[in-house]
């Protein structure tokens, strides 16, 4: 690692933090490294519903700051039942929470993706997008991600889903924030029926030709499928 | 009245084996869900899950009121002392004002130099591709993250873990956590360079 390079410490959930960690940052911090520090608060959790969730996550943003001399904070509510970073209520939190910190500082928040369906899937990539949306609408600096099928499930992830976490960034960067809201609330509709039967997708090697590492046709298909259905809610960037 | 200086980890060390007494299950039971009701109450933040991003003005603001007075009134639990560390809120204010208005990460032509964005701003956010932490097989690991360096929109890279080394567990707090991390900071590497990218920051 260079100190260019983003170095990890985590808070605890919920606002709290162990002695590791605090080592972790003097060294970080002596090294003259770049400091990431994740928190992923736990919709459903400790803190309770959606209104307690947010002023959580916005405690425990501001702390990363505070306490650990945080470059960027790294976000990433969480639905305690799903395990997930794009459910209705944990894009919710993120939204608000991102809002309000931006609104009134200049620190620089970043998200991660965790979706419930995996690669090769239409629901995996229309999470994506649902969460770059709220991501980039409420005021982050930067996305990260993603971590399909929960990010469980090994070698289920490619390069695929980050296409379209980042293309769904540049749909809706500037635009008019009603319209983002009414986008937000039909796209994730499409999916949240879904979760009790979503699919797992494929792994990396049924979703790339592993010897020149490009996309199968068959997934790219499944792409423009998810890019359609987009366009189709008003998102002009995806009529390609 | 105005702070000494500006807190920093040391100073948070020694709080945290100096600061009040608890259990952990009292934190997590009692602390934290009452004092979040009660700041919810006190600010009327009600939320509608129908609408990801606010656009009320004054419940974006009280959300952030409502967040610094969260920080300030429980502080951090330190679970290795079993004890609380705390701020006044001229240091929370202080800590914000310090915080970088510009972070540079990776290096040469890779690099990428972030500065604050705002809901509104035309400007997308900067695009860090990868698995997440999420677990990869030896074989498949550099082949997986160049997939993700080779995007054109991706702008730095996030990896995954190994989920075995050498065909062992990486089992935290052992010597296979360390051999596999670095292995893994070497794979990205490589899938970084094959992707023509080798600046990329992680």
């Amino acid at each position: 690692m260079r100190p260019c390079d983003s170095h990890e410490t985590s808070q605890l959930n919920e606002l709290k933090i162990d002695i590791n960690a605090l080592t972790c940052i003097a060294h970080y911090i002596n090294s003259g490294n770049v400091i990431m520090v994740e928190q992923m608060p736990i919709y459903g959790g400790y803190a309770g519903g959606l209104e307690e969730t947010t002023i959580v996550d916005v405690a425990t943003t501001i702390n990363s700051f505070v306490m650990a001399h945080g470059s960027w904070h790294l976000d990433g509510p969480i639905h305690i039942r799903w395990g997930i970073t794009t459910a209705r209520e944990a894009l919710a939190v993120a939204g608000h929470a991102a809002r309000a910190i931006d609104s009134n500082t200049h620190l620089m928040l970043g998200n991660q993706y965790y979706t419930l369906a995996g690669p090769c899937t239409e629901m995996c990539l229309l999470e994506t997008a649902a969460q770059a949306i709220t991501d980039t609408a409420s005021g982050r600096e930067i996305v990260s991600g993603v971590a399909s099928a929960k990010g469980v499930r090994t070698n289920f992830h490619t390069g695929l889903e980050a296409r379209m976490m980042a293309e769904a960034c540049h749909a809706v960067a500037g635009m008019e924030l009603s319209k983002v809201n009414d986008v937000l609330d039909r796209l994730v509709a499409l999916y949240e029926k879904d979760y009790k039967t979503a699919p797992k997708g494929k792994p990396f090697d049924e979703c790339y030709d592993t010897t020149a590492i490009v996309p199968t046709d068959e997934y790219l298909e499944v792409y423009d499928k998810a890019c359609a259905t987009l366009a189709g809610l008003g998102l002009d960037y995806f009529k390609k | 009245m105005a702070i000494k200086r500006k807190i920093n980890v040391y100073d948070f060390y020694d709080r945290a084996k100096t600061g009040k007494k608890m259990t952990e299950l009292e934190w997590d039971s009692v602390v934290i869900p009452e004092t979040a009701a009660a700041l919810k109450q006190k600010y009327n933040i009600v939320m509608d899950k129908k609408v990801m991003i606010p656009e009320d003005p004054e419940l974006i603001n009280n959300l952030f009121k409502a967040g610094i007075d969260m920080l300030e009134q429980c502080g951090i639990y330190c679970t290795d002392t079993g004890r609380v560390i705390k701020y006044t809120r001229e240091e929370i204010l202080a800590g914000i004002e310090a915080a970088p208005y510009r972070v540079v990460i990776g290096e040469d032509t890779d690099a990428i130099v972030m500065t604050p964005r705002s809901f509104d701003d035309p400007k997308p956010p900067y695009i860090q591709g990868g698995p997440t932490g999420a677990p990869c097989s030896e074989e498949q690991f550099v082949a997986i993250h160049q997939s993700y360096a080779q995007e054109g929109l991706v702008d730095c890279i996030v990896n995954g873990v190994y989920q075995k080394i050498n065909g062992k567990d990486p089992t935290p707090n052992s010597p296979y956590e360390i051999a596999a991390v670095r292995a893994e900071c070497i794979g990205i590497r490589s899938a970084t360079m094959r992707a023509g990218r080798p600046g990329m920051g992680l």
